[in-house]
This record gives structure tokens, C-alpha cells and sequence, in this order.
């Protein structure tokens, strides 16, 4: 466990803050550490910056995330990690689609040659859109305040996939399984960021587990072949007592 | 021909390397994976009779060459747990039900659930450190623990397994009482805890955690090694092994087949086959044919 300053504080939505702090390790984009609240919980979070300076970007959306959605410059987080395996790089132009918190995962990978699809419910929480040459900017809500009115796949027609090296895709999972099914006979290459409830991240407890892959482990980065073969995705996965549930 | 083939606890395995209770084990295709990419058989989460969510989070504070945990038991209850199994009996391989309950009556309906599921043994938990009720607090209670294996011995026919804790005064004495089952599981993990420095609070929100992980071995060595003088039936090891000299320590100490659950922290689930692989590679360097020829051989 690491106890580590935060340095500078954003609020990036009502209900989002970014958290930076300067750790020595070295993260690649796509993986995500496990931060404790004391008292509340741990969480696991995508880092979303990864270079020197590296950022959390929390949602605030129970007890333990509300709390650590207020921790302020100059006090401590504690965390564990890195864990899990990052995203491939792609040269060329690449394709971020990333629903609600989901773009904090990519927002590593945003550079002069990416075209984000950013999609939320309300123009409030539209995350990271400002990064994106605006040009290059498929802004989604589902109030049809901002942007196209709709969901992520609406900002998809706005864009021919295959015009693209890599599409990488991060939101919640049946939204992920949307944009699989929409592609998957297209001659692209994608990867997606798997969100799963985690227990351990470090591959023991079956939390996270998508047939037999650990997310913690072997995500939470798959690709469209690893996903080809797992009928859990998108389907059906276990609540914190093992129970098997529909998604 | 060299072979690992095993009769242990009433079982013929493939491999002796098992994977142990509590350790990626609750979802039925990870279990059907684990057994298709190389284990010899899996022992299921400890599953009891209503669904318990487990402890809040931390539940495993990992440090380089131990782990504590504090899961509590996290289960969705015997009838929900019908559909896992079926999914990993698809790999043709034993599945071990793992069971846990505070009374004879309740050991004997989950024994009987898991028969009815098609499992090849059950193995009690009586040894998990850190619930109330449950675990080492049955497992700690000679005459209970003859009562519970009496009763099962009984009535099943598939083979008991008896997983016993190093958290008690007299490991023979335990073994004892459970001398009835088929095969002795040792050991589950030591009681113990992590404190935070920097927020001066425990690390698990439960306190009190179980220890495993390459700190316990010499533990688990030690209570197969003492379990052995005491009785004359198959124990299965468990504790701390991650490669093959591991496990030929616990083999050599009386184990007739082993387990491996924090391990897979470190090297992932393709350690049952790596393990496998050096075990018989040492076999032919050592002119063995079969690994049972070492069975207790450094028991003095
Ligand atoms: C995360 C975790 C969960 C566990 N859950 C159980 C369980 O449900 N039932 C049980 O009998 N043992 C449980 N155990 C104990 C293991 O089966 C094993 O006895 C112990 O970890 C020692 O072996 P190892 O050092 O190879 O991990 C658990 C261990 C860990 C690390
Ligand atoms: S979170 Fe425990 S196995 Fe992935």
C-alpha cells in the first residue's frame, strides 16, 4: 500500500472530480489502481493520466467515491498497483468511444490523430470532450441538450469505423457489447476496457471473472477475439455473494 | 512411463496439483478453464446454506511474499451454486464441493446438495479463521468434528474430505477426531492482521484475516509432517507451494496430492501445469516412475 499527496484537483463535471498526484510507478494506459477510503472501501480506478503526473478521475457515486471525490490538495491517497494489462498502441487514426466515466480510461490514448465519440446523459457530464480537436469531437447526450440526442451508437453512424487503425471503446458493459455487436463483422481492429465489480485485483477471488478470464489479470483490456469467445460478455456475471445474475 | 496419476481421498487424479477453496473457484466457466489449462481437480468456494456477500472491502491486503485475507465467506448459497458446478463439469475433471456450516444437520444437507450436483468429494471447511460460527470454531471442537464426519461417512457415498486449521494447540489431536474421513486437507490459512501506519487503522475492514502465500509454508509442512505420525490416512497439503520443490516437500512430509491458491497471485493459472511439468521432468532425472514412490519418504 502507497500513500501519495494529491498535487492539483479538478472539477470536471458536477458529479466528477480529477484527482493529480506525482507516484513513480510506471502505468501504461488501460490499467487501474485499487484506492481505499479508510473506513468506506476500496475502489479500483483507471488511471487517467499516466505520464510523470498521473490522475484519477472519480465518479461520485457511492459513500466510498463521494469521499474520495473530496479528498483536496495536499492530503493522501492510499492505493495499491498497478495492475492489469494496458491497451495496445495504434499509429494512425484512431476511434475513442467512451461512455459516462468510461473516457477517463482512454483520455490517456487522446492525441492530434483521435476521434472521440463522448457520450452521457446530460451535457453536464460529457467527460474529457474538451481534449479532442474539435473537429474530431462526436458529442452524445441522451437529453439531446448537447451534440447528437441519443446514445453512443447514434454518434457511431456519424463516423465509418473502418476508416480507422484501432477503435478503442471503455463504458458500461452493455454499452460495450452495443458497440462489439455493431462492429464485429467489420474489418476493424478494437479493444475494449472491461468495468467488472473487483474484490482483490490481483486475480484470486472470481469477482471479475469473464469465462474463466480474470479482468484484474488478463483485462481489463480484451480484444474482438478474446470477446468472440465469451459468452459471459454483455450477458451475465456474479454479484458480490456469487450469485449469477442477467446484465 | 513416468506419471503423476494419483489415487488420494478416494479419488484418481491426473495431476496432483489441486486447486484450492476460496481461490477463483466461484464462477463455474473459471473453474471449467483452471482444470481444462492443466489443474488435476478444483475444491469449490466454501459454499453454505443461505447467500452471504462477504466483508466489505479491503478483503486482501498482498504484500510481496504473503497474502491476508478477510473475504467472510462469500457464497450464493447451495441452490444457486447447482448451475456453477454444472458449467464445470464440462471439463470431464473431479470438482471438489467445499462446504461450511456450524452444525452437523446443515454439514450433512450441503453434502448431500453437492452429491446430488454430480461433485467427486466433498471437503468440510472446518478451519476458515475469520467468521464467527463458523470454520475453526467448529474445527477447533474435537468432539463436534468426529460427530460432523461420523454422520457423513455415513450417509454419502462420494468421499469426505476434512480441511483443518494450524490454528489450534494439538494438530494430531484434530486429526484424530477426523481420522474417519477419507483424506486430510492441511492446512487452511493462519490467523492474522495488517495495520495501516498512515491512517493507524487495520487494513481489513474485517481485522482479522487469514495468512497464506510462501510466509505459511514451513507451517503447512510441519502439520502434514505431525498429521502423518498420527494417522494412517491420505493427507492432501496445502500452504505456500509455488513450484515443484514445494510440493516435493509437502510430498516427501506425507502428501499424497497438493493444493495451490495464492500462488496463482504470482505466476496465474497456468501454474498447475508448470508445476506438473517440472514434477515429471524431476521424476525422469530421478529415475522415479511414480510419484506415489515418494510419499512420506522424509518421515523419520
Ligand atoms: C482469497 C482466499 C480465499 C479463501 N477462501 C477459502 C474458502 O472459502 N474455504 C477454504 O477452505 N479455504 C479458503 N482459503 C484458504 C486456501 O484454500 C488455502 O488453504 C490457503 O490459502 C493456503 O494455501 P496457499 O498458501 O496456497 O494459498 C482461502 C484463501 C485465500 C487466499
Ligand atoms: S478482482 Fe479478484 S479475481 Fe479479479
Amino acid at each position: 500500500m502507497e500513500h501519495i499527496e494529491v498535487k492539483r484537483k479538478k472539477v470536471d463535471t458536477p458529479t466528477v472530480a480529477s484527482l493529480y498526484f506525482e507516484w513513480d510507478a510506471r502505468v501504461l494506459p488501460g490499467q487501474f489502481i485499487m484506492v481505499w477510503v479508510p473506513g468506506l472501501g476500496e475502489v479500483p480506478m483507471s488511471l487517467s493520466k499516466t505520464g510523470k503526473e498521473k490522475c484519477i478521475t472519480v465518479k461520485a457515486y457511492g459513500e466510498s467515491t463521494g469521499k474520495l471525490a473530496k479528498t483536496e490538495v495536499g492530503e493522501l491517497i492510499t492505493l495499491r498497483g498497478p495492475y492489469g494489462k494496458p491497451f495496445k498502441k495504434s499509429g494512425g487514426d484512431i476511434l475513442l468511444i467512451g461512455g459516462g466515466s468510461g473516457m477517463a480510461s482512454l483520455r490517456p490514448l487522446i492525441n492530434r490523430r483521435s476521434t472521440g465519440i463522448i457520450a452521457s446523459r446530460t451535457p453536464e457530464e460529457l467527460l474529457f470532450s474538451e481534449e479532442f480537436n474539435a473537429d474530431k469531437r462526436i458529442e452524445v447526450t441522451e437529453d439531446g441538450r448537447k451534440g447528437i440526442k441519443g446514445i453512443v451508437l447514434d454518434g457511431m453512424d456519424m463516423v465509418n469505423p473502418e476508416d480507422f487503425s484501432m477503435i478503442y471503446v471503455c463504458g458500461p458493459e452493455r454499452m460495450l457489447k452495443a458497440v462489439y455487436d455493431k462492429i464485429k463483422d467489420k474489418n476493424v481492429n478494437a479493444q475494449f476496457s472491461l468495468e467488472r465489480s473487483m474484490k482483490c485485483g490481483i486475480g484470486l477471488c472470481d469477482s471479475c471473472s469473464v469465462n474463466g478470464y480474470q479482468v484484474c489479470v488478463d483485462g481489463p483490456v480484451f480484444d474482438m477475439n478474446q470477446l468472440r469467445d465469451m459468452t459471459e460478455f454483455g450477458t451475465s456475471k456474479l454479484l458480490a455473494s456469487g450469485k449469477r445474475v442477467k446484465i | 512411463m513416468i506419471s503423476l496419476t494419483t489415487n488420494t481421498g478416494g479419488l484418481k487424479l491426473e495431476s496432483p496439483a489441486i486447486l484450492a477453496s476460496g481461490i477463483l473457484d466461484e464462477n463455474g466457466y473459471t473453474m471449467k478453464r483452471i482444470l481444462d489449462e492443466g489443474a488435476g481437480a478444483v475444491v469449490t468456494k466454501s459454499i453454505g446454506t443461505e447467500e452471504r456477500n462477504g466483508y466489505f472491502s479491503p478483503v486482501v491486503a498482498p504484500e510481496g511474499s504473503y497474502l491476508i485475507n478477510a473475504m467472510g465467506l462469500p457464497n450464493p448459497g447451495i441452490d444457486f451454486f447447482r448451475d456453477e458446478i454444472n458449467i464445470a463439469l464440462k471439463s470431464g475433471k473431479p470438482i471438489i464441493g467445499s462446504i461450511f456450516a456450524s452444525n452437523t444437520d446443515d454439514f450433512l444437507k450441503l453434502a448431500l446438495k453437492m452429491q446430488d450436483y454430480g461433485v467427486s468429494a466433498v471437503e468440510l471447511n472446518l478451519s476458515c479463521p475469520h467468521v464467527q460460527g463458523f470454520g475453526s470454531e467448529v474445527g477447533s471442537d474435537p468432539v463436534l468434528v468426529k460427530d460432523i464426519v461420523k454422520n457423513l461417512k455415513g450417509t454419502l457415498k462420494i468421499p469426505v474430505w476434512s480441511k483443518l486449521s494450524p490454528n489450534v494447540t494439538s494438530i494430531s489431536e484434530i486429526a484424530r477426531a477426523s481420522s474417519e474421513s477419507d483424506a486430510l486437507v492441511l492446512i487452511n490459512t493462519v490467523r492474522a492482521m495488517a495495520i495501516d501506519v498512515e491512517s493507524k487503522r487495520p487494513v481489513l475492514t474485517n481485522v482479522y484475516g487469514g495468512l497464506s502465500g510462501k510466509a505459511i509454508k514451513p507451517v503447512g509442512l510441519r502439520c502434514v509432517y505431525e498429521a502423518r505420525k498420527e494417522c494412517d490416512i491420505d493427507i492432501i497439503g496445502v500452504g505456500g507451494i509455488y513450484n515443484y520443490r514445494d510440493a516435493l516437500e509437502y510430498i516427501m512430509a506425507g502428501a499424497s496430492a497438493f493444493q495451490i491458491g495464492t500462488a496463482l497471485m504470482e505466476y496465474g493459472r497456468k501454474v498447475f501445469g508448470d508445476i506438473a511439468m517440472d514434477l515429471e521432468s524431476y521424476l525422469k532425472k530421478n529415475n522415479v516412475a511414480n510419484i506415489k514412490e515418494l510419499v512420506g519418504v522424509a518421515v523419520q
